[in-house]
């Protein structure tokens, strides 16, 4: 049960995520650094931060993200998995 | 007296940074401890002892008064957050909290306005914004007012920055470093001070004495052009030697503070630049300033689409950069200036994503680094008053 909840988890975050970018490489490589290789700027973090709140019903702040915490596609999963676990 | 800008100063620096790297090799050095260091330093740097008739100490009670004001504003709305969501109990905090600031920006030859201004001002009134901030969004859920005023204060930064966040510099309080850390922050807090004297005393006393100050003298559009160039590089040496130090000061005493500069002149495009350019300043304000005015204004639809909001948003943010600075045209020029030149550089930005570009070649980007070079030199020249 736990497993399922994970990887659907991540699987929405994936999907919002790749929905925002418009770039289908953060399903196809979850490590590549986002904002190095401008697939996420400011602009498109705030949309995701909105996406991520109507998909989730959690708030998130600008304030609570440095881009080391959202660097890769991994690690906003991670972050998700947290906020929504927690 | 200016830190980091004599040998006075760093003979002075010794004595904390000795006594806090001798309990550090012991696990004692609390936060408790690094508060007294910097009530310490700051008594010392802010005392003027060799002056005649006004207070020695107006200064050191300046910055007591203005550290308590602060701690006042953050515990009482820290008290009101943690019962009750209140916009306006926010932004009267917000107000309260930039009042000093505002003051000394605005008015600052008024006789009541020079009592409270201090050195640092602008940067440790940022460290201030940021913890509420925190409050609002239910980052920061206790506050600590050892911790609190350690982090408004924190000596080796508060001259000039970098403008750290609360809760990156409260988990460093609460990291206890191993020996091997301790070590590698002493190693990291060499080469950043070595950079520093590099960087300031070698590089940036060079260009000023043997590029800028004569180019400063002359007149007509070529020593202007000349001034313009040894403007920015001077600028640039000087305030990252600057930050250097302080890094690397904090460094040493258990405080890792980010970067405040990564290689800005090889910046790609302007946004790139900002991502480079007084890192800690720019971050502040994307993340306080621009993306908060973007979500409030895509969820509250203020514009008629994401376009104009975002170009909105860099004009609000970029004015108040300006103004930051300093109530003056040039300010608030230079900052119009980079909101339309990031406007710009974002819509073509848009623009080639959508007719599907992929990247540029070498020879593209090459330009485009020269052409953002050319851009910031010229913003520079605007901030610097020249063209005045």
């Amino acid at each position: 049960m736990t497993v399922d909840t994970r990887v659907s988890v991540a699987e929405r975050v994936i999907a919002v995520l790749a929905d925002v970018a418009e770039d289908n490489v953060v399903r196809t490589d979850p490590d590549i650094p986002l904002f190095e290789q401008d697939v996420l700027d400011s602009l498109r973090t705030v949309d995701l931060i909105l996406a991520l709140t109507k998909e989730f019903g959690v708030d998130i702040s600008p304030a609570e993200l440095d881009r080391s915490l959202w660097a890769t596609p991994r690690h906003i999963v991670a972050f998700m998995e947290a906020k929504v676990g927690a | 007296m200016t830190p980091y800008a004599s040998f006075f100063y760093f003979g002075l620096l010794l004595y904390p940074l000795a006594i806090g790297l001798v309990l550090a090799w012991f696990g004692k050095l609390t936060p408790g401890i690094l508060l007294g260091l910097t009530l310490g330093m700051v008594l010392v740097q802010y005392s003027r002892l060799q002056a005649e008739g006004p207070n020695a100490f107006d200064k050191v009670w300046a910055i007591a008064g203005f550290a308590l004001y602060q701690l006042a504003i953050a515990s009482a709305f820290l008290h009101v957050r943690q019962r009750l969501q209140s916009k306006p109990a926010f932004w009267f905090a917000i107000i309260l909290s930039l009042l000093p600031l505002a003051l000394v920006k605005a008015a600052p030859t008024n006789a009541g306005v020079t009592l409270i201004e201090f050195v640092g001002v602008s940067y440790v009134t940022f460290r201030s914004l940021d913890v509420i901030i925190g409050i609002e969004d239910r980052l920061i859920t206790a506050l600590s007012s050892r911790q609190y005023v350690l982090f408004l204060l924190f000596f080796p930064a508060i001259s000039s920055g970098p403008i750290d966040r609360f809760r990156r510099f409260a988990g460093d309080l609460s990291q206890s470093r191993t020996r091997q850390s301790l070590l590698a922050d002493v190693d990291s807090g060499i080469q950043h001070i070595m950079r520093g004297f590099a960087y300031k005393f070698l590089v940036a006393a060079l260009i000023k004495s043997h590029w800028l100050e004569p180019a400063e003298s002359a007149h007509g559009i070529w020593s202007t052009i000349s001034y313009m160039y040894a403007y920015t590089l001077y600028l640039f040496f000087d305030f990252a030697g600057y930050s250097a130090f302080a890094i690397g000061v904090g460094s040493m005493l258990g405080i890792r503070t980010p970067e405040n500069f990564r290689l800005p002149f090889l910046a790609r495009n302007i946004n790139d630049f900002w991502n480079r350019w007084h890192i800690s300043l720019s971050t502040w304000f994307r993340d306080h300033v621009f993306m908060r005015f973007m979500l409030a204004a895509t969820r509250g639809k203020w514009f008629r689409s994401r376009e104009v909001a975002s170009v909105a948003a860099f004009y609000v943010t970029f004015l108040l950069m300006g103004l930051w600075h300093g109530v003056a045209l040039r300010y608030v020029v230079y900052g119009l200036y980079h909101a339309t030149l990031l406007s710009i550089h974002n819509g073509f930005a848009r623009w080639r994503r959508k007719r599907g570009r992929g990247e540029p070649g070498l020879g593209w980007q090459v330009a485009s680094t020269a052409l953002t070079f050319q851009l910031v030199c010229f913003g520079l020249l605007i901030f610097s008053g020249r063209l005045g």
